[in-house]
């Protein structure tokens, strides 16, 4: 990638190749439907390994929790200068009402603010736009270019040929 | 709540038959959650298997962190059936993590402490750590609506 500020489909791949490494969201075929500095926005396709109570058909709430923490690590990415790895500090979901069996799962998460050491997220889950089922606050600590793998940049924008 | 499920919570929570409850959460089931009773005595120890599927960074590597905050809500859940005074069915209100190490992927523990029972309302509080209690990948706390006794409360 030779640009500094790379394009919305460019952000869409990077993220796709971020997301499509996590083992667990790979395992339940997370997309990635739109990225960028504005706001990060995934799909989870509806999978009965999903339900937290089969008997009532309902989805488990963690299933939320890890959502939104994938959604929220996601944002943060295009709304720093340079990529970084950041863990999560901390995680807070407050349930609206229990997502529900046979309907895909719709993620929407933007960076609130950014300091030199903290980023500010917050996030959304739906299955009906109308109807959010949760919402979550996470903020993520920056470790900075030193305790970035070098390349991590350039992994991100790899061509899709030279993945691996 | 119908009749058939209070009834079945009764019976399987007077069994402590928390593989039961696992049963019927396939998430915690695909995650690899199990319970036992802490060799302690004192309430349940809940354990997340190292799977490869739960990681959440290979560079590290590393669990992800939704997938041991999964665990640690089933944990809390569980372990709320089974210490309420009378059989409730508890749906979570609202969670806070608090991210302290990195959890390697190596079998993770939890235990759980139930801080006020309301009439209403509980809130719970787990620990998760790996090697040594003494120093905890993560805490967390809930908040959880009580279903209600009879079928009139629910």
């Amino acid at each position: 990638m030779s640009s500094d500020t790379p394009d919305a489909a460019a952000w869409r791949r990077a993220i796709t190749r971020f997301v499509t490494v996590i083992p667990h969201t790979r395992g339940f075929a997370l997309t990635v439907l739109e990225a960028g500095p504005e706001r990060v926005l995934l799909r989870l396709p509806w999978d009965d390994d999903l339900l937290g109570d089969s008997t009532r058909g309902l989805l488990h709430g963690g299933v939320a929790t890890m959502l939104l923490d994938t959604a929220c690590g996601s944002a943060v990415l295009p709304a720093l200068p340079e990529p970084e790895v950041c863990p999560t500090l901390d995680l807070r979901v407050d349930h609206y009402r229990p997502g529900v069996a046979e309907q895909d799962l719709y993620v929407e998460a933007r960076v609130v603010s950014v300091t030199a050491s903290v980023v500010f997220t917050e996030g959304r889950l739906w299955q009906c736009a109308e109807r959010p089922i949760a919402r979550g606050i996470a903020n993520f600590m920056r470790l900075g270019a030193r305790n970035t793998p070098p390349g991590f940049k350039q992994a991100l924008f790899a061509a899709e040929h030279d993945h691996d | 709540m119908t009749d058939q499920d209070i009834e079945w919570l009764a019976r399987t929570r007077q069994r402590g038959d928390v593989a039961a409850w696992l049963e019927r959460i396939p998430y915690a089931r695909r995650i690899g959650v199990s319970a036992d009773t802490a060799a302690d005595g004192d309430g349940l120890l809940f354990r997340l298997a190292p799977r490869e599927d739960n990681i959440g960074n290979v560079l590290l590597p590393a669990l992800h962190g939704g997938v041991v905050a999964a665990f640690m809500e089933t944990a809390a859940t569980l372990d709320l059936m089974l210490a309420t005074r009378e059989p409730r069915l508890p749906r979570v209100v609202d969670v806070s993590i608090d991210y302290l190490r990195t959890a390697r992927v190596v079998p993770t523990l939890a235990r759980c402490e139930l801080l006020r029972e309301g009439r209403r309302m509980a809130n719970v509080r787990v620990w998760a750590w790996q090697e040594e209690e003494a120093a905890p990948v993560a805490t967390a706390r809930l908040h959880f609506a009580l279903g209600g006794v009879t079928t009139q409360d629910a």
